[in-house]
């Protein structure tokens, strides 16, 4: 927790040593310790939350775990640590776009990210860009998109952090991270594995999660290199693999079982320049499932893809204050599975960002994007976004766009039942911003409008198969409120971040609320710090949300609001520059609340854990 | 004491229905307290959640989710069909592997079946034994089988293996006549086992049997869905007539292409059936020839389930994400007389 702390101060000082330095300097700083520069700075107008690397290292190592605690994204989870999938903004799960180092990574399969299957223990940062980035990062960023950032540092240094705890239903977790950086090279390797038997009481009955064990491991690689002075060359590498029985309902216990594999591999090379420069990705991408229908059974269904990426972009910086960026990207996908054959498709995009910073106070941005898949029509897409300082710490931001998310290959070829007819969900959004910086922290408040038509949705056909067709339309609107801030007295240093979230998304025609999607979320985080001892406590509310469309209250109809709070301290044993040794723990359902965010599913009762960080 | 508690349970529950959804109370007094079941219409909705629900004889009431009502607890997913047998109602559901019996009056539970089960669909008695068709490991075409349950103890006592994907069960006479859909796949055959040797025959009919049913003049009458167009490989449904004696197919009634029969009943001599189209038609046992007209068109989403007694017809329209609804049409006039709403995923209908 120390760490938050010095950290929090070290970016302090960072960002206002940064803030005297003209802009083209970071941008090129961006670019040499970044993949995905363009998050910063080509997004005025967008609210983006960046959860560092002490936020992560105090949360649950699942992405889920982080974000329900330090975000507004809505979960919803078939039980702790099974399969999990976001509501953002009160869009659906395969509207929310998770980008690995700037490559979108969404499966080609289901449109979505299983946020239990991201550790986050290997990245340096988590970045939330609410609102709709399909010019930036295409089809499914609707409601926003979640950033997985490795940065490269190319300092000198040599650094090696260890972890390990062990928790309550077997829990047993460990990670090893190595740094290395010197004038031309920046190399980083990290390991991280968890093992669960996650066997917890169904609180209220005398049920417990009997087929919910899990485990994964997560390798991470990355390596940046000066070849010359002004030429990076960078490679990301991402290995994870999962298995994990499925855990059943209170009424059904599971019995099956799914292994996840998904490798990641980014090169890329910049160069860098003033006014103009240029950069060449290349990515392969693939994901991987296996699922077993039962823990005895032999056979399996399966389903695959490789996603090639070719993406050169051309910065080009006609003074101070404009600059534009364009990019061609290629990408082909590959798929192979039990249900739907082996398909395959290519889409080529091109995209233009501006952005001008007219004055100090005033910038903005306008930013296109058409694709050209081999399969459907893709709508043109646009944002244009800005940002305005009325004062020195009163800032307003505004950005409209148009967003589409592409039929997934389960919808255009699943036997039976796909249809080849099916054209992109398209989606236009306002997002009106304030940020008000307080001295003591800082607060924002946001509302938005997101109208989306041609929603995809699974519904028997006419002559009773199950097949997806573009019928709905939805209607979101919402006000999120964040408040960050940071105090001390005398030793005593205290962190809070909360979120609030009021959230109405609406079926077009009906006008019912959509199922699982709360009206209301909260959360708040506090962290102290006094000498060697950190403390924290966070919790986290979600409102009752109707889990059948016709918007009925009752067990059949709807889950319960839900309060859960998480407890933690850590004790630094070893406290200089060279060595650091602390020893941590927490309790998770501090106060043993049932609860459940899919219906029928319960999720875990009060828990236990304790962690040792060792870091030389 | 019971009978006095259950209708007294149902009222608070009614109550509480009321004053969360519907403002005007005065509906529900007029209502005959609930609890008793044992006249009326039941409906089995697969989930999840999986639920029951139960119309009055007189369609003058309704009730949802009973089995909760009564046991607070859930069935589990998915519930594929009931059995019922003398005072006994068998639920079964397939994921859990589980058989729940309860009172059919009264709902109770009385027991359960948990152990033996893989896939469970079907249930049928004869003799003093239950017969459930098992799809065991549905991608494993040579598993499936037929549970014989020890109705005393509740227990399989034995199994006989069939080939792949046992759907419906009907005991006649000694026999039972199994409909082989073929489970996550297709199939063609009818399995005959003499319930005393527990020998299995087998004979062919159109691809997907599905329904069957015993008509006045003692033949098995199959219900064959046939292959669908998407299958690339598309045949023909057919209504197909069988002799329960030799096992021999009497006469079968081929469908045009395009068009596959999904459900059926049998009701005071005279066979329904729903199409891929959404029609109704009804054919006389000494039809000889498909009938060409429909007696009823639906205008239902997704027809699930249908039943007919009594020159009524129950139809459910099924919901997998909101309530499902049960409709009801007077036969002689080709109206809908009545709906009510039912559990997610509304898919047999039952007359208790």
């Amino acid at each position: 927790m120390k760490n938050i702390i010095c950290l929090f101060l070290f970016l302090s000082v960072c960002v206002s040593g940064i803030a005297q330095t003209p802009i083209d300097s970071i941008q090129t700083l961006d670019e040499v310790v970044l993949s995905d520069s363009k998050l910063k700075h080509y997004a005025p107008g967008f609210k983006i939350e960046v959860l560092n690397d002490s936020i992560l290292r105090t949360n649950a190592n699942s992405l889920t775990g982080v974000l329900a605690f330090n975000s507004n994204l809505y979960f919803k989870e078939n039980g702790y640590g099974m399969v999990s999938s976001p509501s953002f903004r009160g869009t659906n799960a395969s509207q929310t776009a998770v980008i690995w180092n700037g490559i979108p990574i969404n499966s080609q399969l289901n449109g979505q990210t299983d946020f239990n299957t991201i550790n986050t223990t290997n990245y340096d940062d988590i970045a939330i860009r609410s609102g709709g980035g399909s010019v930036q990062y295409g089809s499914g960023a609707i409601g926003g998109s979640i950033h997985l950032n490795n940065t490269l540092n190319f300092k000198s240094h040599f650094d090696t952090h260890i972890r390990t705890g062990y928790g309550s239903f077997d829990t047993k977790k460990g990670s090893v991270s190595s740094s290395f950086g010197s004038n031309r090279w920046s190399a980083k390797v990290g390991v991280a594995y968890v093992d669960s038997e996650n066997d917890y009481e169904y609180l209220d009955t005398s049920k417990k999660n009997v087929n919910g064990a899990f485990n994964n491991l997560d390798f991470n690689f990355n390596l940046g290199y000066f070849i010359l002075d002004n030429d990076v060359l960078k490679l990301y590498q991402q290995s994870f693999r999962s298995d994990r029985d499925f855990s059943g309902t209170i009424a059904t216990p599971g019995q099956s079982r799914y292994e996840d594999k998904n490798y990641r591999t980014l090169l890329e090379w910049s160069h860098l320049a003033k006014m103009f420069n240029y950069q060449v990705k290349v990515a392969h991408l693939q994901e991987n499932f296996k699922y077993f229908g039962t823990q005895s059974t032999v056979n399996y269904s399966f389903g695959k893809v490789n996603t090639f990426i070719v993406k050169p972009t051309f910065n080009f910086r006609f003074s101070e204050k404009i600059k534009l960026k364009t990019s061609i990207d290629y990408t082909k996908y590959e798929a192979e599975g039990t249900s739907f054959g082996s398909p395959s498709r290519f889409n080529v995009s091109a995209t233009a960002l501006l952005n001008h910073k007219v004055t100090k106070a005033f910038s903005y941005g306008v930013n296109l994007r058409k694709d050209f898949t081999s399969t459907f029509n893709n709508p043109l897409v646009f944002s244009v976004d800005t940002e305005y300082a009325v004062t020195n710490n009163y800032k307003l931001q505004l950005n409209g766009s148009r967003n589409y998310r592409v039929p997934t290959f389960n919808d255009l070829y699943w036997q039976p039942g796909g249809n080849l007819d099916l054209i992109p969900e398209s989606s236009y959004q306002v997002d009106f911003g304030q940020q008000l910086d307080l001295g003591f922290g800082q607060l924002k408040v946001n509302g938005y409008y997101i109208t989306t038509k041609d929603l995809i949705v699974w519904k028997p056909n006419k002559v009773g198969i199950w097949s997806p067709v573009n019928i709905a339309e939805s209607n979101s609107y919402g006000a999120e409120v964040e408040l960050h801030s940071h105090f001390h007295f005398n030793s005593h240093y205290f962190k809070i971040n909360s979120h609030y979230s009021y959230t109405v998304s609406e079926d077009a025609t009906t006008k019912k609320q959509l199922i699982y999607v709360p009206f209301h979320k909260a959360n708040i985080s506090v962290a102290y710090n006094y000498k060697r001892i950190s403390l924290f406590f966070q919790h986290v509310f979600n409102g009752e949300v109707f889990t059948s469309e016709d918007n009925l209250k009752g067990r059949f109809f709807s889950l319960k609001a839900y309060d859960v709070s998480n407890i933690g301290f850590d004790f630094a044993v070893l406290k200089n520059s060279n060595r650091q040794l602390s020893l941590g723990g927490r309790v998770n359902n501090l106060f043993d609340k049932a609860y459940q965010n899919i219906a029928f599913r319960p999720m875990p009762n009060r828990n236990f854990n304790i962690q040792l960080n060792y870091k030389f | 004491m019971k009978n006095i508690f259950l209708p007294l349970f149902a009222l608070l529950l009614l109550t509480f229905s009321c004053s969360s959804d519907d403002d005007d109370d005065t509906i529900y007094e007029e209502v005959a307290p609930l609890g008793a079941y044992e006249n009326g219409i039941l409906v089995s909705s697969e989930g999840g959640p999986s639920s029951i629900s139960f119309i009055s004889e007189d369609l003058s009431v309704s009730e949802n989710s009973i089995y909760f009502n009564v046991n607070n607890e859930d069935l589990g997913v998915y519930l594929q069909s009931i059995g019922f047998n003398n005072d006994l109602a068998y639920i079964v559901t397939d994921s859990n592997n589980t058989i729940t019996i309860v009172n059919r009056n009264t709902f109770e539970k009385i027991g359960t079946i948990t152990t033996g089960l893989e896939l469970p669909r079907y249930i049928s008695f004869l003799n003093g034994k239950g017969y459930v068709s098992n799809w065991g490991d549905p991608n494993d075409a040579t598993d499936d089988f037929i549970a014989v349950i020890n109705l005393t103890t509740n227990a399989v006592e034995t199994t006989i293996p069939v080939v792949e994907g046992p759907e419906r069960i009907l005991a006649n006479g000694d026999k039972l006549f199994v409909s082989h859909k073929g489970g996550y796949g297709s199939n063609n055959i009818i399995s005959i086992v003499n319930a005393i040797s527990n020998v299995v025959e087998t004979i062919t009919v159109n691809d997907n049997p599905d329904e069957m049913i015993v008509n006045t003049a003692g033949e098995l009458v199959v219900l064959c869905g046939g292959k669908e167009a998407w299958t690339g490989n598309e045949t023909a449904g057919s209504i197909t007539k069988i002799n329960t004696t030799n096992h021999s197919v009497i006469s079968s009634f081929d469908f045009a292409d395009g068009v596959h029969p999904n459900l059926m009943d049998y009701s005071n001599g005279t066979l329904y059936f729903q199409t891929s189209s959404n029609k109704i038609y009804s054919m006389a046992d000494s039809d000889t020839s498909l009938p060409t007209n429909s007696i009823l068109d639906l205008t239902t989403s997704y027809t699930y389930g249908m039943a007919v007694k009594d020159n009524r017809l129950f139809v459910a329209d099924a919901s997998f994400t909101a309530q499902s609804e049960i409709l009801v049409y007077d036969l002689s006039t080709a109206t809908e007389t009545h709906s009510f709403s039912a559990g997610r995923g509304a898919s047999k209908i039952y007359f208790n």
